[in-house]
């Protein structure tokens, strides 16, 4: 692997590679610097803070602001601390991300493997949803979940990212199950296989790295999606980014920009997460469908 | 009625027609080959039989069943794919066992099954290994071992052996040969390669262009091809075409063509039929296959009508077990088969010998053959 991917690079000249190196590094340290500040601001004392350098180390080492973001701090009314909004977000992203993908693995499915008549055209309108802004959708969207019953709910906000998501899922699985041969199918009709089967059986154990790009990329989308939580929410089912919101925003008292960096931290973290379990697989599942020998 | 009948069958895709009126019977325990260049319709044909495809128009009765809208799982069919189209995710023993499993036969019965099919491909070392750890004449035996478990009625091959080194390809031939002897189950098979065909089967069909040329065994096939198509198809090196004019003189029918040096030369023809001499006069194309123009000495010893006429002999290319002279009669080129020691040498002017018991005639403007 790494040898391939050694012949495969330009060859450079030793000038040009430092010169290279120094320009990432350059690059790797301008991003890195927030995560820092974040990162070192979130375990000082606020006296340290308000008192002195951003920048630097802090002198008194603690984790208190950690355990007040998450279970002390006042968002909104309650001194609850981020913890509630967190548990609320995990319960919309999880089936969220769960359902958007089978719905996207099976419309690819069916897409390619079960064509029809007007299917290209279908594949376009829904390709089509992937570029509606949020904006456009809010106030319908708002009148469907009141119509559903659903307004202010987890459940509610489920289906709003799963509807949303279903563009992205499709063109995945679409674009990956196209390269996948059809003689399998084939064979597994002639063995019985009904379509169910087929796709649980055979299409599904096949997708690993489409199934890692379409759950990073409607993991992070939904998790980090504000605009939604912000309007479809109520108290009992905000989200985590809207929390946030509220715990910065919250204009009682002091600004306890240590709590701030921490909760902070805490909203990015299981993204994060993600990344870093599922990471190498998404670049590898991104091309999938394209190189594939 | 045979044991697999298709009955008019023709396939439209939109507003093409890829299949034509295809009318074939194939008796129980039959090899039969679809030969024919690419895109001509052997896979259609296949798929339609497996229910694969649907039948645009015409009828596919399998023992009598009428098997149009049949669900392919329903057939009783099994069938190799050119790819093998092993399922990715599943190891050889799941992969050979899937179809019993998705007809709920009971787990002891499918594995019993198995070992009786690993048994008889010598996969039983391979079992447990994926796909993707497998020689391409490992999946090869695999995707057989799948289909030969179901215990079908009727095998449908298509292309098995065309991934497959030249080596291994004849190695499997036999092999495929053999099988279809110990169970004497049905077989349809789809070759490109004309001496696949040749080999395996009992009888052949070979198409153009979504039509069956010719339906025969392989030595009707080979010795009374129906058109020029099948003539040129079939055999390598091809047949000879010669274009001869006829000249029916009473009890004799001569061909008379002319050879490198423009000398006329006269073939008495063997059992000349009626359609034959009513072309005296006329140019048709003399069909000759090269292991029927040889040197004086290589004539078939057997054959009563070998007829002689010097010509020029163009290249020459060793083979090993015989050499192929070239030369040219009525302008056209002629491949000749000679002893792997002959004498001939380009330039040289040697005698050539046509078997005219093998020889064939053709309507130059249909194709079509004279009887
Ligand atoms: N889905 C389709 N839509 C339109 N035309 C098709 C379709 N499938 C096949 N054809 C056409 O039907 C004809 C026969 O195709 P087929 O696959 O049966 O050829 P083949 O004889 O198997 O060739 P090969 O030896 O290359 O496999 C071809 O001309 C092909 O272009
Ligand atoms: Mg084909």
């Amino acid at each position: 692997m790494a040898a391939m991917q050694q012949e495969s690079a330009v060859r450079t000249s030793n000038a040009t590679r430092v010169l290279i190196y120094l320009l990432l590094l350059l690059f790797a340290f301008f991003y890195l610097l927030p995560l820092f500040v974040m990162g070192v601001n979130s375990v000082k004392p606020l006296s340290e803070i308000t008192g002195g350098n951003m920048m630097a180390l802090p002198e008194m080492w603690t984790l208190e602001p950690w355990r007040k973001a998450w279970s002390e701090a006042q968002v909104g009314v309650q001194a609850t601390g981020l913890k509630p909004y967190f548990w609320n977000s995990i319960k919309m992203v999880v089936p969220a991300v769960f359902i958007s993908t089978i719905l996207g693995a099976l419309n690819g499915y069916v897409l390619t493997k079960w064509r029809f008549r007007g299917d290209t055209i279908l594949f376009g309108l829904m390709l089509f949803a992937c570029f509606i802004p949020f904006q456009i959708v809010l106030i319908p969207m708002a009148r469907m979940l009141g119509i559903f019953g659903l307004a202010g709910t987890t459940w509610g906000l489920v289906l709003v990212h799963v509807v949303y998501g279903i563009g992205f899922t499709t063109l995945y699985f679409r674009n990956y199950y196209a390269a996948f041969p059809t003689e399998l199918v084939r064979a597994a009709q002639i063995d019985g296989a009904g379509f169910f089967q087929i796709f649980w059986r055979i299409m599904l154990p096949s997708s690993g790295p489409i199934i890692v790009v379409s759950v990073i990329w409607q993991f992070t989308n939904i998790w980090n999606d504000f605009l939604f939580g912000a309007s479809f929410a109520d108290f009992s089912s905000q989200p985590m980014t809207v929390a946030l919101n509220n715990l910065v925003q919250s204009s009682t008292g002091v600004k306890e920009y240590n709590v701030h960096f921490a909760g902070a931290i805490l909203a990015a973290l299981p993204t994060l997460l993600v990344y870093v379990v599922a990471g190498r697989f998404f670049v590898r599942g991104l091309m999938a469908g394209s190189v594939k020998g | 009625m045979g044991f697999l009948d298709i009955d008019s069958a023709s396939k439209t895709y939109g507003s093409v027609e890829v299949l034509h009126n295809v009318n074939i019977s194939v008796g129980e325990g039959e090899f039969l080959v679809l030969v024919g260049p690419s895109g001509c319709g052997k896979s259609t044909l296949l798929n339609m039989i497996a229910g694969l495809e649907d039948i645009t128009s015409g009828e596919i009765r399998l023992k009598g069943n009428l098997m149009n809208g049949v669900h392919p799982s329903r057939r009783n069919i099994a069938m190799v794919f050119q790819s093998y189209a092993l399922y990715p995710n599943m190891t050889v023993a799941q992969n050979i066992t899937f179809g019993l499993e998705m007809h709920k036969v009971p787990k002891a019965e499918r594995e019993s099954a198995m070992q009786e099919v690993a048994e008889l491909l010598q996969i039983g070392g391979l079992l447990d290994r994926k796909p993707a750890q497998l020689s391409g004449g490992q999946r090869q035996r695999v995707a057989m071992g799948r289909a030969l478990v179901r215990n079908p009625e009727v095998f449908l091959f298509d292309e098995p052996l065309s991934n497959l080194d030249a080596k291994l390809r004849v190695d499997m031939r036999t092999e495929i040969k053999k099988l279809h002897q110990n169970l004497g189950t049905t077989i349809v098979y789809v070759t490109h390669d004309q001496i696949e065909a040749m080999t395996l089967s009992t009888r052949i069909a070979v198409m153009n262009e979504g039509h069956v040329q010719q339906l025969g065994t392989p030595k009707e096939i080979y010795d009374t091809p129906a058109n020029l198509f099948v003539a040129t198809f079939m055999g390598s090196p091809s047949m000879n075409l010669v274009p001869v004019s006829i000249n029916a003189n009473g009890e004799a029918v001569y061909a008379e063509t002319s050879n490198s040096f423009g000398e006329t030369v006269k073939l008495a023809v063997y059992e000349a039929g009626s359609d034959l001499r009513s072309m005296s006069g006329k140019t048709v194309t003399l069909g000759i296959r090269p292991e029927a123009l040889t040197d004086k000495d290589g004539a078939d010893h057997r054959s009563t009508h070998v007829e002689r006429c010097a010509s020029t002999v163009g290249v020459t290319e060793p083979a090993g077990s015989d050499t192929f002279v070239t030369t040219s009669f009525g302008g056209a080129d002629c491949v000749a088969r000679m002893r792997a020691d002959t004498d001939a040498s380009p330039g040289a002017v040697i005698e050539f010998a046509f078997n005219m018991e093998n020889a064939v005639f053709f309507d130059p403007e249909s194709g079509i053959r004279i009887g």
